[in-house]
């Protein structure tokens, strides 16, 4: 009986039940419906529980320091730096857009963040250059999925607190897999602009105007030094690395860069106490959630259809893959880790798959369904960022996207890709 | 003007003033919390790394500004669209059919918030009987006895924002029926666009 539970979550999200109140209902209805009520009791505690969690405190810190760091004029300097090391190419601006993005997913979680920061000042700069606004809008958009994919990441934190897995060795195995989807864009772009004759406008910047620019940058730079290293080096928690990032962005946003100003703290910090409401509610329905999902045999029922189909784990990523792209058009990264870790990773972890590796595989798969049509979140910004239409833009994005769904599968289907630092310094054994 | 559509007019306007009162408390204290949590967490870096001196405290305090927090911004980002769901159908829905499904929708999230409450109201009265394990109010620096606080009033939080959530909802069912069901302009919430665009 309560196995229904899944068929009838899937129906009231459908038809548009906000995510926290399906995670409820659909459990809620079953357990009354099965004369277990009570539980519905332990419903309720697992929330609260839920909620009520030191490492889940990261989220509300990282969304801070992303907001501060948008506010604060560091966007900028991100991309002077950018356009110093990659400026001269051919399809300069292009390669810059995807540079900053790389530089800007060290320093905030979230690929909504990055498309508006890194859009609204690159997308009116490339038009200017002589690049359609569809192709700078595509762009903006494909590289700013590395965001969360690059340490320090929203959706991670979220995945190793829902799966009890260590949030460093998460960001640790993200590291190769940003870079990989970032280097993989520029190659894309290199062919597209021999191909397509891409402007060439700036000179070479000299070393010395390298080192001036790296100079500028270098207060932002050292956000991802601080994170990484402190955690790293036993310095801190993740969570405490989190509130020390967003100490140090106020810092040198007020006082270094000066770009911040005092009258404006609240406005940040009330914006970022709303988004991580709203997610920290989430993952608290998420934990209820999977009390109900482990209750009701759920992943054990899956795992027997699953392995009906094929027991050969490379088919079944395969499958995996195309079932979370699928999930991903339509649903957030975050609420789909939320709703989807509990029910597939116990059964990929059995099936041998290592549990960092898995969750680098659902998180990189689900991120870059943010930037794919018809719910992408990061379409809809680039498209009010530029001011071109959504299906314009989710037309010129489709080479990119091919190129991150390559990319997907390498990570899929090559674990060194993503385990080789966490095995390495001991955070995954 | 049919005096069922008059007498829902004016709950409405009431319930919305209502809320937007209260929620612009509620935004105020939430920043209040979360700028507290970092300053919270930043002591307890500093004391642990530099003075060599683990407080007991903040680990504590800060998941208690966390929860408030929650509590109190939450009915915000739901009355102003936040909360995360998927809009695919209304667009193949003739208009009518599609906005009473959103008055549906709204009632099956009314009804998981009304249980709510009553589980909240549970848990509070559990939280009489413990003690939290660190956070104390220092009387004694005024001649009485430190005191432990209960865990009630940290249990508080999430009954307290589901409160102010049960009330967005009710505006929200009322917005929706009477945009459906009579040509009235009704009031928009500005604070999210002074929000959106500083």
């Amino acid at each position: 009986m309560l196995v229904w539970f899944l068929p009838l979550f899937l129906l009231f999200l459908l038809i548009g039940l906000p995510v926290f109140f399906s995670l409820l209902a659909a459990p809620g209805i079953l357990l009354w419906l099965n004369d277990q009520g009570r539980d519905a009791a332990m419903l309720y505690r697992n929330i609260y529980n839920g909620i009520d969690s030191f490492p889940l405190m990261a989220i509300p810190f990282f969304m801070l320091a992303g907001e501060l760091m948008n506010r604060g004029g560091i966007t900028l300097r991100l991309v002077e730096f950018s356009q110093a090391m990659m400026g001269h190419l051919r399809g300069g601006l292009a390669h810059v857009n995807i540079l900053s993005s790389m530089l800007f997913a060290g320093l905030s979680g979230s690929a909504v963040a990055d498309t508006s920061a890194i859009g609204s000042m690159l997308i009116p700069a490339m038009e200017k250059q002589g690049y359609t606004k569809k192709f700078a809008a595509a762009i903006t958009a494909a590289s700013s999925v590395i965001g969360p994919i690059i340490p320090p990441s929203g959706i991670m934190i979220i995945y190793a607190y829902v799966m009890g897995e260590s949030v460093a060795a998460l960001f640790l195995a993200g590291i190769i897999p940003g870079i990989l989807v970032g280097v993989s864009l520029m190659i894309a772009v290199k062919f597209m602009a021999n191909k397509y004759n891409f402007p060439q406008v700036t000179r070479k910047a000299t070393w010395n105007e390298r080192g001036k620019a790296s100079l500028k940058a270098f207060f932002p730079l050292m956000t991802p030094v601080i994170i990484l290293g402190g955690i790293l080096g036993g310095i801190f928690t993740p969570t405490e690395a989190s509130a020390v990032a967003a100490a140090y962005a106020m810092f040198i946003g007020l006082f270094v860069l000066k770009s911040l100003k005092w009258t404006d703290l609240p406005k940040v910090l009330t914006k970022a106490a709303m988004i991580s409401s709203v997610v920290l509610l989430l993952v608290g329905a998420a934990m209820a959630f999977k009390t109900v999902v482990s209750l009701s045999h759920a992943p054990e029922h899956l795992a027997a259809f699953v392995l009906d189909l094929t027991d050969n784990p490379y088919i079944l990523l395969f499958l995996i893959n195309i079932l979370l792209f699928i999930v991903g058009m339509f649903l957030d990264a975050g609420p789909a880790i939320i709703i989807l870790g509990p029910i597939l990773g116990p059964v990929f972890v059995d099936l041998g798959v290592h549990p960092v590796h898995f969750a680098m595989i659902m998180s990189v798969n689900l991120t870059v369904g943010l930037a794919t049509p018809p719910m992408g979140l990061v379409l809809f910004v680039a498209s009010s960022v530029s001011g071109e239409r959504v299906e314009t833009i989710a037309k010129a994005i489709l080479p990119f996207l091919a190129v991150e769904v390559i990319v997907i599968f390498l990570i899929t289907y090559f674990p060194a890709i993503s385990m080789t630092i966490p095995l390495m310094t001991g955070f995954a054994k | 003007m049919n005096p069922a559509i008059k007498f829902l007019l004016i709950v409405f306007n009431y319930l919305e003033k209502i809320n937007t009162f209260f929620l612009r408390i509620g935004r105020q204290l939430a920043w209040i919390a979360i700028l507290l949590m970092v300053i919270v967490i930043m002591i307890q870096v500093f004391f642990r790394y530099v003075l060599n001196n683990a407080l007991p405290w903040p680990d504590e305090l800060a998941r208690f500004l966390m929860l408030w927090m929650t509590g109190f911004i939450a009915p915000s980002a739901y009355r102003w669209g936040g909360f995360v769901s998927i809009n695919m159908l209304d667009r193949f829905l003739p208009k009518i059919i599609s906005n009473l499904l959103f008055i549906l929708l709204l009632v099956v999230s009314l009804g998981v918030l009304i249980i709510g409450i009553q589980l909240g109201i549970k848990h509070i009265n559990a939280g009489w009987i413990f003690n939290s394990s660190s956070i104390k109010i220092p009387l004694s620096l005024i001649g009485g006895k430190t005191e432990n606080i209960k865990l009630a009033w940290m249990y508080m939080s999430l009954p307290v924002g589901i409160v102010f959530l049960i009330s967005v909802n009710v505006e929200l069912i009322l917005r929706s029926f009477l945009s459906t069901f009579s040509k009235i302009d009704l009031p928009l919430d500005f604070d999210k666009e002074k929000l959106e665009n500083y």
